[in-house]
């Protein structure tokens, strides 16, 4: 088939392809391309390759209509809104007749996002997740679509997205059942948000403009090319941290990392001086405080005595 | 602070001056600055409780918060150099006493004060100007606001006071900030309400600090080695050939004279 542009289209379809699907058995050819019902096939017109897909994707919602529903919010499908014709609809992640299990193996997923964005897929592999998932085929670790969604993907460069930083990353690093098979303390996400910068990233409201977020997890360990902390390329390793520091606090001295606690909870071993401070005053507030309380009621008692 | 106090002919019969008006302002910034430090502090501290929470946002977001809890933190360094310098000018200069040095007279007046409180002996402790839960209360004050100002400027000021200290002392100074600004509030609720609002004997609420007035009865009673050395210190002043403008038989008819105020001015110990 010829199209406007001049291309050929191949019109031939695998059979093995389709039979290996998972629409195999359950789909026939017409569930999908419901406007051809006879032969000969009603003549169609297409402009060039793209305006077939961007036509025919829409079959996908008659069964998937809520993840069909879901794209409409997504920053993909408000390109594609707005003119942008390459902004991938159903079939240029699942494809449109070899469909298969999209969890299937695990590292495709992000294999199909690397499909456009190729330098933020290549950062990933050589972090800390994408070589546990590349390497290992690891169950656990996040994939592109475990924080950015599969269907309704947001923008990630706005305020609320970076405001949700530390749900998204907290979702599995408070979760303690997964965090002790790879030995990491669940305390990060409580003792962020009990310093400054979570404090403030906590109580900011959704109308904040981006420059005036406080630091979020991934200011300072990296986005797609985190890596272990104690990895010596980690930007949060000591030797690194006072960069990692200056990029928002520029001129900040050698002694001021140590301002953050690192997220350790202050105790003898780490932190004495606030863990003994703190031990201090909660023995001597409640001294001053029933010091004075049982003053004010002797001073009471007298009086009523003397009445 | 002023050299002669309000004229004393403007005065209710039976009253004195107790404090002038450099104190009565002090003590009204103090009032006003305190109270604004500890709503916009303690919701910082408790953010996470749902008061805290809803402190911060119903006072306009954390960012606004800080802002004048900051602006307050800085006039409120500003009182504690002013008040700190005045003191010792003052002290320097011989026009005040140093009647708010603890001493061995008010440990003896507290274990006096809890023997009397249980019953033990009928024999309450005469005062002077301050008597040992004042003298408590001030250098509890003056103390505290000391370690508020020290840790508020190191969190204020993290970048310049790590570029000096081991970076630990921001979280500590935090700790501290913290802590002490609840203590200062039990110390408010606890001791400062009780002794000048709920306390009998002054209830609903001493006016002295506000008004710079006592009633004579109250001296007597609460301050009676202050107005003893008084009425000595007037007996002095008339019997010397001294340009006094007060009649004699004023002085002695309870200190309503021009002249008469318990000012601290009036006090010095050259006479």
């Amino acid at each position: 088939m010829t199209l406007g542009d001049g291309t050929v289209l191949e019109l031939f379809v695998d059979e093995a392809q389709l039979a290996a699907s998972v629409h195999a058995g359950k789909l026939g050819c017409t569930d999908c391309h419901w406007s051809i019902s006879g032969y000969p096939h009603p003549p169609a017109e297409f402009p060039d390759r793209r305006s077939i897909s961007l036509a025919l994707y829409e079959s996908c919602k008659r069964c998937h209509f809520l993840n069909y529903t879901r794209t409409l919010e997504s920053v993909h499908f408000n390109m594609l809104a707005r003119g942008h014709r390459d902004a991938p609809v159903c079939t240029d992640c699942h494809d449109a007749h070899a469909i298969t299990d999209p969890y299937q193996p695990r590292a495709a997923i992000s294999q199909r996002c690397a499909r456009c964005h190729q330098s933020i897929h290549e950062a990933y592999v050589k972090s800390v997740h994408g070589q546990a998932l590349v390497g290992e085929g690891n169950p656990d670790v996040p994939v592109c679509i475990s924080c950015h969604r599969a269907h309704d993907i947001e923008d990630p460069r706005t305020a609320s997205f970076k405001l949700r930083t530390p749900e998204l990353c907290g979702h599995c690093h408070g979760d303690k059942n997964l965090m002790q098979k790879y030995g990491i303390s669940t305390q990060v996400l409580r003792t962020y948000l009990s310093d400054f910068h979570g404090m403030t990233a906590s109580l900011l409201g959704e109308k904040t403009d981006l420059v005036s977020i406080p630091a979020v997890c991934t200011d300072c360990h990296g986005v797609h090319d985190i890596r272990a902390v104690e990895d010596p390329a980690s930007p949060v390793m000591r030797a690194n941290l006072v960069k990692a520091c200056r990029k928002c606090h520029p001129g900040a001295s050698a002694n001021f990392p140590a301002a953050w606690m690192s997220h350790y909870e202050p105790s003898p071993e780490k932190a004495r001086l606030v863990y003994y401070l703190n031990q201090f005053y909660r023995f001597f507030i409640p001294f001053v405080g029933f010091g004075l309380l049982l003053q004010v009621l002797l001073s009471l008692w007298r009086l009523a005595v003397n009445r | 602070m002023a050299k002669r106090p309000a004229p004393f002919d403007e005065l209710p019969k039976g009253y004195i001056i107790r404090f002038n008006v450099r104190e009565r302002i002090e003590h009204l910034l103090v009032m006003i600055l305190f109270v604004i430090l500890l709503v916009t502090g303690l919701p910082q501290k408790f953010h996470t409780s749902g008061w805290g929470h809803w402190m911060i946002v119903h006072f306009g977001g954390i960012d606004r918060l800080r802002y004048v809890h900051r602006f307050c933190g800085v006039l409120f360094t500003g009182l504690f150099v002013f008040h700190v310098t005045t003191i010792f000018y003052l002290l320097r200069q011989r026009r005040i006493r140093p009647s708010m040095i603890p001493n061995l007279k008010d440990y003896n007046d507290a274990v006096l004060m809890l023997k009397y409180y249980l019953g033990w002996t009928d024999q309450r402790p005469s005062f002077d100007r301050f008597d040992y839960r004042q003298k408590f209360e001030y250098w509890g004050l003056l103390m505290g606001s000391l370690v508020m100002i020290i840790t508020g400027w190191m969190l204020y000021q993290p970048m310049w006071t790590t570029r000096w200290l081991p970076g630990q002392v921001i979280p500590a100074a935090k700790v501290a900030h913290g802590m002490e600004a609840l203590l200062a509030l039990i110390v408010l609720v606890l001791w400062h309400m009780y002794c000048a609002h709920l306390n009998p004997e002054v209830f609903p609420f001493d006016t002295a600090i506000f008004t710079g007035k006592i009633s004579i009865d109250r001296m007597v009673r609460d301050h009676p080695l202050e107005y003893a050395r008084l009425l000595a210190e007037r007996a002095a002043k008339v019997a010397a050939p001294e340009p006094v403008e007060i009649a004699a038989e004023e002085a002695a008819a309870g200190l309503r004279g021009r002249d008469t105020a318990t000012d601290d001015t009036e006090a010095k110990p050259d006479g």
